[in-house]
């Protein structure tokens, strides 16, 4: 099994989220979060004051997949979340050692 | 999944049947355990639900054994016993007490319950003489207790609401703790039988049809969902919802408003009836007191914080009172009694009648919408049916339920809190809030949005239409029928228009993408649309529900705000108009910012070029109106230097604080200024001969006929506040944000005579000034010119020496 974490522009969120419906993909948790990479911020002048907007508005999803399905869905994730420019964001992807599912006690992919 | 069982199931009559059922059962087991054994000196009471005949499937049955002493009880321990053990064996849920006459009329914290369960006690069986002296002591124990009742009544409502955070908007509810359940239910009979009334009679504050109505749906839910779950369950799931709707034969919706129709009803009597009754603990002489309290008028008087009609009659005859009422509450903050809201109700057929004929409705609407607690007022309106009344259109959202994981409340509910949250805007102090909070100080006329708050929703009641569309001819019929001028219904129609845009950008566009920021300050059009804009669409997300709102989102909308307010304010200068629809227009409008045609209607043009004909002869030409509260003055002349200081300077002169100005140049050199003013002192309401000196005033100060130095120094100058309070000025310099002219951003301590010291100061540099935004946030005024030297952009020395010299002026 595989954990991805994928920090993308908010923007793109109901695109992806559709994107990893259509492959089936329907459970995933969605954060509202704050970074930036590269794309460092910006400065914005409002009424000639400087606003600095150093950390950027961002969603983070994080969803556990079975490891044949990884690419697939990798690939469904990238293409929905991309625009070519700089702030697209990132995705890491962990091992995961084991996943329960309360309720029954469910255990590795059956509790996915 | 339907069964033939389930479908057979009437919940209401299930009541009785089980009651009656029970009742056997008892019976039996007493005979059989007791009855015999213990001829004298003992029976048994139902007591709780019980006792009320309303036992619903699977809840607990409430028994109290009354024994004539404890010694008696004692010895027949054994007997109570098996008693009991028969009903449980039968599968009875039985919770029992043991009593003496004696104890069930004495008070102490530990058996306040149970003197509160004697409320509801039906005598099933055993010696009559036990019961008999146990019920000759009742009525004079509870009348003796009363105060003690009404106060353990009083905080344990008061607590259960609290772990229900106060509100019976929930999603799943619990039918019978939330408030609005059954329990409040329950304490409204309590409350009456304590007084010692019916409920019917109870300070005749109760509502009974909508409480019999109430009754009935509550029932029907708490009997479905017991018979369902097979044991005491009172939340109404979304299953739950989903199959007693499929066993109805109606839409889960129509559950849910039901349910909500009946909370509501539930939830006002309860606070009604408990209001009512505290109050009564009071002294005779607080009542006295409140009755003449100072903000009591002709029409209305106030006593422990709840407005009273001083003829309650007098609605019927006179309908405009429901406006004056919507103005006390605005003014005054307080609710309405419920002795008001009853004598009322049956006026409202009346007040609606009068209603629904075209009347000028609008200026006292807008006073009311303009005053502190308008939120309250419109809630309190809307609860006693008089906001329906005036806006039968309202309706159509009554306790109207949006399935949808993010909605936590039905759309009337939303609309309230919606208006509510932009109101309180006004003095948010922290972040996020704070940065929009600067926006309403900025704009004309916030209760606007009040009004398209209102409305923005409306249509969501009209599933078949659009909801946009349906909300737009809805308003298009209220704005008619309360003869709202032309342009407030433009900015109404604007923002019902487009209230899910700001979000539908947010969501869906990137913000760098310089396209967004164009696009959408094209279809805002101008600076205000776009401040009022993201002022309904923070109100309107905020009221999705009370978790949505987070800094993360704030920051989003804020974003796409500054980035469109940025795009809008920097086309200003480089965006000019080339060509009109007439040879005329074209001549008049040629050069002019094309902001011109998106801030004024056509009316506006032609009464504009129509000014400038009239003051050909003279070279000058000045309009005055007053629209609200503001006064506008349009000025056209021919370009000449320190003209714009000229102006502001003789509004300070007449004592006018100046709002917002702006300044347009034309091709040709004619100049269009337009002056937005408040009148701080009326003088050009208790005097209107002023109006036109102060028009005259205006054409010889242009004219250079009068010295505005001279005219100002007549003014007495304002006291500064407090140092702590003072704003430091600043005056900044930007080369980027336009083609062709230098902004010079000017941030300093409002004061009669500021404008003019700063239009005079950058003139007689040899500067011209292009465009003039002015704000006014509280004290500080905010001011943005776009000037030009010699045809072009400030040099660096110049733009250091005005800095130098600006600064002067502004530390005095």
């Amino acid at each position: 099994m595989k954990k991805i974490e994928a920090i993308i522009q908010p923007f793109k969120m109901e695109p992806v989220k559709e994107a990893l419906k259509n492959i089936g993909i329907d459970g995933m948790t969605i954060t509202e979060v704050r970074g930036h990479g590269r794309q460092k911020g910006h400065k914005e002048v409002y009424r000639g004051q400087e606003y600095n907007v150093d950390l950027l508005p961002k969603i983070k999803v994080e969803l556990v997949v079975a490891d044949a399905r990884l690419n697939e869905i990798l690939t469904a994730l990238t293409t929905a979340a991309r625009t070519g420019k700089i702030g697209d964001g990132k995705v890491f992807v962990y091992d995961v050692a084991e996943a329960i599912r309360i309720r029954n006690d469910d255990r590795g992919e059956a509790a996915l | 999944m339907m069964t033939g069982e389930k479908l057979r199931f009437d919940p209401i009559g299930a009541l009785d049947e089980r009651t009656s059922a029970v009742d056997a059962q008892v019976l039996h087991a007493w005979q059989r355990h007791l009855g015999l054994s213990v001829p004298t000196g003992a029976a048994i009471l139902a007591v709780g639900g019980y006792g009320r005949r309303q036992l619903f499937p699977y809840s607990d049955i409430d028994l109290l054994l009354l024994f004539a002493s404890d010694k008696a009880a004692a010895a027949h321990k054994e007997e109570i016993s098996s008693f009991l053990q028969q009903l449980w064996d039968a599968g009875l849920r039985v919770s029992q007490s043991v009593r003496t006459p004696a104890e069930c009329c004495e008070l102490h914290e530990g058996n306040i319950e149970l003197s509160v369960s004697l409320l509801d006690q039906r005598y099933l069986a055993g010696d009559a003489a036990v019961y008999g002296t146990m019920l000759a002591k009742l009525p004079r124990f509870v009348h003796g207790q009363r105060d003690a009742l009404v106060r353990h009544l009083s905080r344990m409502t008061r607590e259960r609401h609290a772990r229900f955070n106060g509100t019976f908007h929930h999603l799943e509810p619990n039918i019978k703790e939330a408030p609005g359940g059954l329990r409040d239910l329950q304490l409204v009979s309590w409350l009456a039988q304590i007084a010692g009334t019916t409920p019917q009679a109870f300070s005749g504050l109760v509502h009974l049809p909508e409480l019999d109505e109430a009754r009935r749906t509550l029932f029907a839910l708490r009997g479905y969902l017991h018979h369902q779950a097979k044991r005491d369950s009172n939340i109404l799931t979304f299953d739950a919802q989903e199959w007693i709707a499929e066993l109805m034969g109606v839409e889960e919706t129509a559950i849910m408003r039901g349910y909500f129709r009946s909370a509501r009803a539930v939830h006002r009597s309860a606070l009604g009836a408990l209001e009512s009754e505290e109050a009564r603990a009071s002294s005779l002489f607080a009542q006295f007191r409140d009755r003449r309290s100072r903000v009591s008028n002709a029409d209305f008087t106030v006593a422990r914080e709840r407005i009273y009609l001083r003829a309650p009659q007098q609605l019927a005859a006179e309908p405009e009172l429901a406006l004056r009422l919507l103005q006390f509450v605005g003014r005054h903050g307080m609710r309405l009694s419920l002795e008001a809201e009853q004598k009322m109700a049956p006026q409202l057929a009346a007040v609606r009648q009068y209603f629904a004929a075209p009347r000028p409705v609008w200026p006292a609407l807008l006073e009311a919408l303009s005053l502190p607690h308008a939120p309250l007022a419109l809630r309190v309106a809307y609860e006693t049916g008089v906001l329906t009344a005036l806006f039968p259109e309202l309706e159509r959202i009554d306790c109207l339920v949006i399935r949808d994981f993010f909605h936590r409340y039905t759309v009337d509910e939303h609309t309230l809190v919606a208006i509510q949250t932009l109101v309180e805007l006004r003095g948010a102090q922290a972040p996020p809030a704070s940065s929009f909070a600067g926006l309403i100080s900025e704009i004309e006329q916030p209760s606007l949005l009040v009004f398209a708050l209102l409305f923005h929703d409306v249509g969501k009641g009209s599933p078949r239409e659009g909801h946009i569309d349906a909300s737009l001819r809805l308003a298009e019929r209220a704005m008619e029928r309360i003869q709202m001028p032309a342009a407030e219904r433009d900015s109404v129609r604007f923002l019902i228009r487009h209230h899910l845009d700001m979000s539908v950008t947010m969501n869906g566009r990137d913000p760098f993408d310089p396209s967004t920021a164009r696009d959408f300050a094209h279809a805002v059009g101008t600076v205000e649309n776009l401040k009022r804009l993201t002022l309904v669409t923070y109100a309107d997300i905020s009221a999705v529900n009370p978790a949505v709102m987070t800094a993360w989102r704030a920051e989003q909308l804020w974003q796409l705000y500054l980035l469109t307010y940025n795009e809008l304010t920097r086309e200003l200068e480089t965006e000019r108009i080339e060509e009109a629809d007439s040879p005329e227009q074209t001549a008049f409008l040629e050069g002019f910012p094309k902001r011109y045609l998106r801030t004024h209607s056509e009316a506006d043009v032609t009464r504009h070029m129509q000014l400038e004909l009239e003051g050909r002869p003279r070279g000058v030409a000045v309009a005055l109106e007053k629209s609200g509260s503001i006064y506008r003055l349009t000025l056209v002349t021919g370009d000449r230097p320190f003209l714009f200081a000229t102006v502001a300077g003789t509004l300070s002169s007449f004592g006018m604080n100046i709002l917002k100005a702006e300044a347009f140049a034309n091709r040709r050199g004619t100049v269009l200024d337009t002056f937005s003013f408040a009148d701080p002192l009326r003088t050009l309401e208790l005097n209107p001969t002023e109006m036109d000196r102060l028009k005259a005033t205006v054409e010889r100060a242009v004219l250079g006929r009068a010295d505005v130095k001279q005219l100002l120094r007549s003014r007495p100058r304002s006291t500064p506040p407090s140092r702590k309070a003072r704003i430091e000025p600043t005056v900044h310099f930007d080369d980027q944000a336009s083609q062709s002219s230098t902004l010079i951003q000017v941030v300093a301590e409002d004061r009669p005579g500021l404008l003019y010291d700063i239009a005079s100061t950058i003139s007689s540099r040899g500067t011209s000034i292009d465009v003039v935004l002015i704000d006014t946030e509280a004290h500080k005024a905010i001011d943005v010119f776009y000037v030009t030297a010699e045809g072009r952009k400030l040099t660096s020395e110049k733009q250091g020496e005005l800095q130098k010299a600006l600064l002067a002026v502004l530390r005095g």
